[in-house]
């Protein structure tokens, strides 16, 4: 017997209430980070602010993770994080959310980061929160809600909570890099990579590029204020495009001259393959068990979520 | 746009870095190991260029270049690429760390067709290269997207109005990114030819 969806039709006046919540929210958020999160005026008219951010500017301090060997550190992580994608059910998403969030107070970062991490996959989740509640196909058991005057907008229970899992997960897995990568140096962190087999040239060639994107960022921002003093604004237009696209070129021929320098430079220097390394990892009992943690908390996880039955969120 | 970490069955999570390893592997070859640091050094160039926004309307869209990477490096793309890759997973989460296979599948493989559409169209005149450096920045779009829906139908059949809106919302940028390339590739062969495997003896000749 096939099951029927069940279909729920509100008179369209209730939209008014979600669409004035998330007013609030936005006008609150808008506010809130004036308060709390001062930072320099946004300029109208500007780029925004796609400064690199450094990865490792709170190292140095002493926490949980900062006082966990790297490279244990790195492999019960990664575990966690691909047990954490693999959830299919919301609460025990959630609940791996919880752990993660849980895990900045316990690393003692800042929060400027971790959020900022969250803002940079709001595009992408936004499309899927959107998109999948109105084109997920309907099948027995659905909650369909629709609304009077706009019938043909389908509203569909099944899909929003899959969009929300796939929200919910990310931000917890986005929620724990922080904690991962910010709390070693990068260089340390990377030696760590190299002593868990992934080759050498390949973690050389993730520090050379981390560290030149810096340089090259540099080059880019003087570029451009170049191009300002000389009037240039960017606007939708054939101009504008064939502008961005010489001072692409431009950038490029630059990058490559300088490739070209710090190769010779380095090679002078005596580079050889291998940068010397002078960092020594000691892994002690309490790192393992740190470890040990995560890994079962992973594993904890993905069985709860395979075997446990949440009547609601069948 | 980048596959966020939570979005693909963990199967084509994990078979996805796999082919992409693979490939990685396959495109370093072709590269002489002492280059392997000039590759990553214009890599990071290539990073800061892919953060330039260009405005459309009321929004913006940042370039992908996957295009202009396969154009400028050929084979050792698909390794320049996947750098770029987890950096951008490393320092800002676009792109989730367990779904960086997935990303540097889609963005590689189309640098590497763009690549080679490129070199074996390009042809010596300037008009031509123009023509057919439009054609490898829009390809490399568009291939890109292409793949990126793909892996999001793996998801299964509730993931196809997602694909769908993904592959639409990407048009514009197929358009703005091929106009860019176009005009970075007359740039190139004006300016420094050699980075765009044009000889100079042949642009002697013409």
């Amino acid at each position: 017997m096939k099951e029927q969806e069940i279909r729920v039709e509100l008179p369209l006046e209730i939209l008014l209430f979600p669409l004035g919540a998330l007013f609030a929210l936005w006008v609150t958020l808008k506010l809130g980070r004036r308060f709390f999160l001062p930072r320099e005026p946004v300029q109208r008219n500007m780029e925004p602010d796609w400064a690199i951010p450094t990865l490792d500017s709170q190292a140095g301090g002493h926490s949980f993770f900062h006082q966990w060997d790297p490279r244990i550190k790195l492999t019960a992580l990664i575990f966690f994080m691909f047990c954490a994608a693999s959830l299919h059910n919301l609460p025990w998403a959630l609940a791996a959310l919880l752990l993660s969030a849980l895990s900045i107070p316990a690393a003692r970062i800042h929060l400027h980061r971790p959020l900022s991490r969250l803002r940079a996959m709001v595009p992408f989740l936004a499309m899927f929160l959107v998109v999948m509640p109105l084109t997920v196909p309907q099948k027995g058991g659905d909650l369909i809600v629709t609304f009077s005057h706009l019938t043909f907008l389908q509203f569909n229970g099944r899909g929003f909570q899959l969009a929300l899992l796939i929200c919910v997960k990310a931000s917890a897995i986005a929620l724990l890099m922080e904690p991962m990568v910010a709390t070693a140096p990068f260089p340390k962190t990377v030696q760590a990579l190299a002593r868990l087999k992934v080759p050498l040239m390949v973690c050389q060639m993730i520090l050379l590029a981390h560290r030149y994107i810096f340089v090259f960022q540099h080059e880019a921002q003087r570029m451009r204020k170049g191009m300002r003093a000389r009037g240039f604004r960017k606007r939708t237009s054939l101009e504008t495009l064939r502008t961005l696209g010489n001072f692409l070129g431009m950038l490029l021929v630059r990058g490559f001259d300088r490739t070209t320098r710090v190769h010779e430079a380095m090679l002078a220097r005596g580079y050889t393959g291998a940068f010397p390394q002078k960092i020594h990892f000691q892994a002690r009992p309490g790192d393992w068990i740190k470890g040990l943690f995560w890994v079962a908390a992973g594993l904890g996880l993905l069985m709860a979520d395979r075997w446990v039955e949440w009547p609601l969120f069948s | 746009m980048h596959i966020s970490d939570g979005v693909l069955p963990t199967s084509v999570a994990v078979g996805t870095y796999a082919v992409s390893l693979a490939l990685a592997a396959w495109s370093a070859r072709r590269i002489h190991p002492e280059d392997l640091p000039k590759i990553a050094v214009v890599t990071s160039a290539f990073f800061v260029a892919s953060l330039v926004h260009v405005p459309l309307g009321p929004t913006s869209v940042h370039l992908i270049l996957s295009g202009l990477v396969g154009i400028m490096l050929g084979n050792s793309a698909f390794v320049s690429v996947a750098l770029g890759i987890v950096l951008h997973s490393l320092l800002f989460q676009f792109g989730g760390i367990t779904a960086i296979g997935a990303n540097a599948f889609l963005a590689g493989v189309p640098a590497l067709t763009a690549g080679w559409l490129f070199h074996s169209l390009k042809g010596g005149s300037l008009t031509r290269h123009v023509i057919v450096g439009a054609l490898a920045g829009g390809w490399g779009v568009f291939l890109a997207v292409g793949l990126l829906s793909l892996l999001l139908i793996s998801g299964g059949e509730d993931f196809f109005g997602v694909a769908l809106i993904a592959l639409y919302a990407h048009i514009p940028v197929v358009v703005i990114e091929s106009a860019v390339c176009a005009f970075t590739v007359s740039f190139l062969y004006k300016v420094k030819p050699q980075l765009l495997g044009v000889s100079t003896s042949s642009k002697a000749a013409e």
